[in-house]
């Protein structure tokens, strides 16, 4: 019984993980580079929507009219600028860096580094849970699994079926050929700039939901998201999708049947592994690549 | 090009060694117009930047009223407090230049364990006093000039868990089936492990009181998913769960076993972050916690004005400081006694002579406005007979409950 | 040079020393010890770091797990099983290299590693390892330990200089050992990597051995520096040795100083400790990470190649820079003290030799490389911009001016030297009737191939291709797109292994050897899409195959052989330029010659002519000719049957992955199977 909540939850915290992780994963596959900054805009988001939801008591998930838009904004800036000034892999990962730092420091300096948390009259769903005889799906979970699922499902159109998706697409192969076919590289960058940055405002959300913030939340999300980055395959949202759950469900299990301890053990072997095994990613088949 | 880039290099190490020599003739105390400089750490970003804020401010309160009231053998009071990122390895580094470079006539403890052992190396080196709020592992804290301002008496580890036991045991129906929940950082798991030799904690101490220990989890300081804690202690089922945790552990766990539709009957709680819990709302009612000082009505009524000026005060500043817990209590009464001991041991030495200040402490204590007169016996590493209480949420507000002579409301069992 | 450089390290580590030393004496505070401790940590760290990922250019994410296991090591130890402090120290490097050597034999091993596999890999590391710590509570007692302060000695003074001193010569001999690195073969060998690593590994650069080893030096050189670490902190626990913080920070201290050069961490390191110190001191804590945020940000957008390198651009005017402003600033004496003062010279000159060294202002004032790669646009420019006629011309005047300033031919063999310009196509002529009759009287076999085939995946590329090719031939490899031709030379190159099948060379059976070994057996290949090593001129790009080929030699000793391949190809004028700069067509030359230089038996060349105008092709042509004459067998993969007709003394004709003809070019051209496969469906010949 345990071990079948603890894959339940697990799972359904993937959804959170997948989140967090399809917006690195894009930027990296597609455009290039590696954001760091993204961490900073989740950041933001969940301080975003801690702030609107607080002091306007306001519905947590309908705080994503104001935070979507915002961090769409946001990321197409960063986008921007990544474009503007030309940069390879590695030193678009330093820049970011540097742009984190001084994102987690911006909230640090307005939010205080004390912990915030939205209080139980504005935010019910923190408690909130759907029960099925013995087995439980906290709603929190079950909102974050819905709109990666809904994210994965509407950017795979768009990658397939639309002349955007298929010129990101082309971009991601070879960027040189794309623009001789018309792909106007700069604009479609910024655009999907802005995209990833309105999931980043979804996952910020989610993670406000039930979490408490601190500016340096920021920095344990790294290990998660870049092992569901990698395990999903570096550019491939359907993939990361199935790497979310999976390092969700492997955490709830291991911390369930031995100890929260190993959960990252085993996690971070397993990657080690799979690296081995399938460098191109555990799920890396269809997708941007 | 080389024979360039090394002459480059040649010259900028003689200029730092040439400049490094003469220039050390900067300030130096004695003279009664100068202020009096104290100086310290405080993570005020990084891991602990939650509780360091507190300190902050209860810090510059304390100085404040210091100087309204004529500073400090007549000289007024500075403090300069400087940011170590929750970074032990920039701790000693800071301490290093605020008493050998910046040449502070005082010193106060940084916050946070592992930050307070790093800083008392170098205090001890340099034969400083140095008060600390935080640390409370006695066997660590060697050095002689070292004074606690936050005594659980000098083996926290077995007088914690007797005294929560105790409080349990007067209970009409006293918990027989407890969880212990572990978070390994070096501030926390003493309490359920013992430290070093000493093995008795939680867990052996449950065991000898006859208690049944249904579920013994241990944590990484870094856990983000609670679920799978929360679902374990779910099936458990245990009449009191003891999370020997910091920060937001503990309010993180209850809401996971909220999301599970599952409530404990009873939570103890080492050292939460005291907002974010009353956050939490109705989940979080009758948590227990330890706590040195709350700000209750009976008990600042018992100390006088001063006391519930001070807190009050506290409270204005937390707020402008836009802090989302504005209470004065625990920490920042540890942060209070600090200073108190400091300050007392400059005015009854007469003086900032380090050894005088150290001597003076252990020969006459020092009177502070909410633990009182404390004693220091280097034989116990100058920890004081401990005031610890045990509080718990009631009403939505952590009031003290424990023991019976300092309460200020009757402890409640769980709710049927 | 490499004295020198010694020379100068020692002093500078003197001199350090010495200011540790006496620091009583100097009346310099216990803080400067503890902060140019603390400088000497992140010195070898970035240091440490730099041997592997600057050099090699695999990125590591994962330092903090040699920082946590030399700190562990010595804490856990000291601290909890008595053991003696200066015992644990080199205990804490071996456990560090042991634990390198086994990450790289994890992942060096793997197929298809690419940079950012590796990245992610090391990141993954600390992770395992503090999980481990912290599953393990025996290890630490699950809260941590105390390291003990051990016995110093007296000469030592008091616990800071004995800390300073130590730390100072952890990080003088990681800077030492970066230094030599870079300067003896294992340099350029990782340099070579870095660039290009298959193309080093086919010319004979043992790479796994290289990495391995960088690997190991990165490991001990971070174990140990983690030992002294641990002493520094005096409290271990699993989040102040195995956090992020760690291995970013050195990440950008690495990039920032500029990660080539084995001075380009300690500049950043340098730069990096001293600013976070003033910002802190003068209360900016709400800036620190802000202004530190927006330095990193800024330094990589603007010189992503490190300070180093715009330094070493200006050296005078940094140098000026750093001694007018923190000098004017010391003898002012308004505002704040020494730091401050060399922080902000710093920060001048870094910034000043940033400003000058921009591509804007650059180019005004030539400095540094950019001489010679002006000289080579310049040279490069007509070419490219005139009428094929007017190319032609050039082409042939160049080529007569070369041969005549240039001895004749590569020092192994034939002495022939080039054809004069003039008759050039009626030497062609003679050569290839030459040597369609040369046949019969060729030498042993050289190459045996036998059933290789070689399968991707569902894909049959090759399939029981049998094939003899004699010393002294030079072989026309041809087929359709597809038909399995670079196939077959990276088989017989090593860089794919066949999926069955046996190759020899020279009676060696190569089939599953590194491609390294195989490039001292006698192998050298080029590729149709040339790939110098990018950060090292012409010259030293033909010097590498001279060090690592067959009879190894030191690169100062390789430079004038190198020089006199460049010479065979016409090439000789751009020795000083770096591949960046040159055309296609001159780097079609370039990979000819490197290998050559590696001194072959036999000699691949992947559709050297590719892209090239009539004249290039007719130039390309000739240079193939003289190395053939010079004694080298050829395997030419070639589209051009023209130029094959010509050319080649036997064709093979490879069709969907088998051997559907081999023999004498007229006789080969005129199989009506060959015709239906090839010419039938390459309507442009």
């Amino acid at each position: 019984m345990n071990v079948i909540q603890a894959t339940l939850t697990g799972a359904l915290i993937g959804g959170l993980y997948a989140l967090m992780a399809a917006g690195l994963s894009v930027t990296w596959g597609v455009l290039r580079v590696i954001n760091l900054a993204h961490f900073g805009l989740i950041l933001i988001g969940a301080y975003l929507t801690f702030q609107v939801a607080d002091s306007w008591h306001l519905d947590p998930i309908l705080t994503l009219v104001i935070t979507v838009p915002a961090m769409f904004v946001a990321g197409a800036a960063i986008q921007w600028l990544f474009d503007r000034l030309r940069l390879t892999e590695f030193n678009s990962l330093l820049v970011s860096f540097g742009l984190l730092i001084i994102t987690i420091q911006v909230t640090s300096n307005i939010w205080s580094a004390d912990f915030r948390r939205m209080s139980a009259d504005v935010n019910p769903y923190a408690t909130q849970s759907v029960a099925i005889g013995r087995l439980v799906f906290p709603v929190t979970t079950l909102v974050a699994f819905g709109l990666a699922a809904l994210v994965v499902l509407a950017s795979h159109l768009v990658l397939r079926r639309t002349f955007a998706g298929r010129a990101m697409r082309a971009i991601a192969q070879d960027r040189a050929v794309a623009g001789a076919f018309g792909v106007d590289h700069r604009r479609l960058s910024v655009l999907l700039g802005g995209i990833v940055g309105a999931t980043a405002a979804l996952a910020g959300m989610v993670f406000a939901l039930s979490n408490a913030l601190t500016p340096d939340t920021a920095y344990e999300w790294f290990g998660t998201v870049f092992a569901v980055v990698i395990l999903g395959g570096i550019g491939e949202v359907v993939g990361t999708f199935a790497a979310g759950i999976l390092v969700g469900v492997i955490s709830g299990v291991v911390s369930a049947v031995w100890s929260p301890a190993a959960a990252p053990f085993v996690l971070f072997s397993a990657i080690i592994l799979a690296l081995l095994l399938r460098p191109q990613g555990l799920f890396a088949a269809g997708g941007v690549r | 090009m080389r024979r360039r880039s090394l002459a480059v290099i040649g010259t900028a190490l003689v200029l730092g060694a040439a400049a490094a020599g003469c220039g050390n003739g900067s300030g130096s105390g004695g003279d009664s117009d100068k202020p009096i400089v104290v100086g310290s750490t405080l993570s005020l970003t990084g891991a602990f930047a939650a509780t360091g804020q507190i300190h902050k401010i209860a810090g510059e309160e304390f100085v404040d009223r210091l100087n309204a009231n004529g500073g400090l053998l007549g000289r007024k009071v500075e403090w300069k407090v400087v940011d170590d990122q929750s970074d032990q390895a920039k701790v000693s580094q800071l301490y290093e230049r605020l008493i050998s470079q910046d040449k502070v006539d005082l010193i106060l403890g940084p916050y946070a364990t592992p930050n307070i052992l790093s800083a008392m190396a170098v205090a001890q080196r340099h034969g400083y006093v140095m008060p600390q709020h935080s640390a409370v592992l006695a066997p660590q804290l060697t050095y002689e000039c070292q004074f606690p301002a936050w005594s659980i008496s000098p083996t926290p580890n077995s007088f914690i868990p007797n005294q929560l036991f105790d409080a349990v045991a007067s209970l009409p129906t006293p918990p027989k089936r407890i969880a212990v929940l572990t978070s390994q950082s070096g501030s926390a798991a003493f309490v359920s492990d013992g430290f070093g030799d000493d093995k008795s904690g939680t867990l052996s101490i449950a065991k000898e009181r006859g208690l049944d220990v249904v579920a013994d989890i241990h944590y990484p300081p870094t856990t983000t998913d609670w679920a799978p804690i929360a679902a374990q202690v779910r099936d458990a089922d245990p009449d009191l769960v003891i999370d020997n945790g910091l920060g937001v552990d503990a309010a993180n766990i209850l809401q996971a076993m909220a999301q599970l539709d599952y409530r404990p009957k009873q939570m103890f709680g080492l050292f939460p972050a005291p907002g974010p819990l009353l956050a939490l709302g109705d989940e979080a009612e009758g948590m227990l916690s330890v706590s040195m000082f709350e700000p209750n009505k009976p008990t600042l009524d018992k100390l006088g004005p001063a006391a519930t000026e001070i807190t009050a005060d506290f409270t204005k500043r937390a707020e402008a400081a836009k802090l989302p817990y504005t209470v004065f209590e625990t920490q920042a009464a540890a942060s209070w006694n600090a200073w108190e001991i400091l300050t007392d041991a400059v005015k009854e030495s007469g003086g900032t002579d380090q050894r005088k200040m150290c001597d003076t402490l252990h020969q006459k204590g020092a009177d502070t406005t909410f633990s009182g007169h404390l004693t220091f016996d280097p034989k116990v590493q100058n920890f004081w007979p401990t005031t610890q209480t045990i509080k718990q949420i009631q009403n939505g507000d952590w009031v003290t409950v424990w023991p019976a002579d300092r309460a200020a409301a009757q402890l409640e069992g769980p709710r049927s | 040079m490499i004295r020198r450089g010694g020379i100068g390290l020692l002093a500078a580590f003197l001199i350090l020393a010495a200011l540790g030393a006496f620091s009583d004496q100097l009346g310099l505070s216990s803080f400067y010890l503890i902060l140019l401790g603390s400088i000497c940590f992140w010195i070898a760290q970035a240091t440490s770091w730099n041997i592997l990922s600057g050099y090699s250019g695999y990125f590591s994410f994962g330092q903090a797990a040699y920082v946590g296991v030399g700190a562990y090591t010595t804490a856990v130890l000291s601290g909890r099983h008595g053991v003696d402090y200066f015992l644990t120290v080199p205990l804490a490097g071996l456990l560090c290299g042991l634990l390198a050597l086994g990450v790289g034999a994890v992942a060096f091993r793997l197929g298809s590693l690419r940079g950012e596999i590796f990245a992610l890999l090391t990141l993954a590391v600390p992770f395992i390892l503090a999980a481990f710590a912290r599953i393990n509570r025996s290890i630490d007692g699950g809260q941590g330990t105390t390291v003990p302060i051990p016995d110093v000695p007296d000469a030592f003074g008091g616990l800071p200089q004995f800390q300073y001193l130590l730390a100072l010569l952890v990080a003088a001999v990681a800077v030492a050992a970066a230094y030599a690195v870079q300067h003896s073969r294992m340099g350029s060998a990782l340099a070579a990597i870095r660039d290009a690593e298959d193309v080093a590994e086919v010319m004979g650069v043992a790479t796994f051995r290289y990495k391995m080893l960088a690997m190991l030096l990165s490991g001990v050189i971070g174990g140990v520096a983690g030992s002294v670490f641990a002493l520094q902190i005096g409290f271990v626990t699993v989040e102040s040795v195995f956090g992020l913080t760690i291995p970013l920070f050195v990440i950008v201290m690495g990039v920032l100083g500029g990660r080539t050069h084995w001075l380009g961490p300690v500049i950043g390191a340098v730069l990096i400790v001293t600013l976070q110190d003033r910002l802190s001191s003068y209360g900016l804590d709400a800036w620190n990470s802000i202004i530190l945020g927006g330095v990193l940000a800024l330094l990589v957008a603007v010189a992503p190649d490190g300070l180093y390198a715009r330094l070493r651009a200006r050296p005078l005017v940094a140098l000026g820079a750093l001694v007018v402003v923190s000098g004017g600033l010391a003898v002012l004496n308004v505002w704040g003290d020494i730091l401050d003062w060399l922080v902000v010279g710093m920060l001048v000159a870094s910034l000043l030799a940033i400003v000058l060294g921009s591509r804007l202002v650059g180019a005004r004032l030539p400095f540094g490389r950019r001489p010679a790669a002006d000289v080579a646009a310049a040279e490069v420019a007509p070419d490219q911009a005139a009428s094929a006629e007017a190319v032609l011309a050039e082409a042939v005047h160049a080529e007569a001016v070369h041969a005549e300033a240039v001895p004749a031919g590569p020092g192994t063999g034939a002495d022939s030297g080039p054809a004069p310009a003039g008759d050039a196509d009626d030497a062609e002529e003679a050569a290839a009737a030459d040597g369609a009759g040369e046949a019969d009287r060729l030498g042993p076999v050289l190459i045996e191939c036998r059933q290789v085939a070689r399968y991707f995946g569902g894909v049959h590329a090759l399939e029981d291709v049998t094939l003899d090719i004699r010393e002294g031939e030079l072989v026309g490899l041809v087929g359709p797109n597809g038909s399995g031709k670079t196939t077959l030379i990276n088989l017989l190159s090593g860089a794919f292994r066949p999926t069955r099948g046996v190759i020899r060379l020279d009676g060696q059976d190569i089939t599953r050897m590194a491609p390294h070994r195989i490039a001292h057996v006698g192998m050298a290949r080029t590729y149709q899409i040339p790939r110098p090593f990018d950060s090292m001129t012409v010259r030293d790009n033909v010097a590498m195959a001279i060090m690592f080929g067959r009879e190894p030699l030191a690169l100062h000793r390789a430079r004038p052989i190198a020089e006199r391949h460049l010479a065979t190809v016409a090439l000789d004028h751009l020795a000083d330029a770096h591949p960046a700069d040159l055309n296609l067509h001159q780097r079609q030359l370039l990979e000819m010659a490197r290998a050559v230089a590696s001194n072959p038996k036999v000699l691949l060349l992947d559709e050297a002519l590719a892209g090239l105008n009539p004249a290039e092709v007719d130039n390309a042509v000739r240079v193939v000719r003289r190395i053939h004459e010079s004694g080298i067998t050829i395997v030419i993969v070639e589209h051009l049957l023209r130029v094959l007709n010509q050319l080649a003394t036997r064709l093979v004709v490879l069709d969907r992955g088998t051997c559907l003809a081999d023999g004498e070019p007229q006789v080969v051209l005129n199989d009506p199977a060959v015709i239906r496969a090839y010419l039938g469906r390459q309507a442009h010949v």
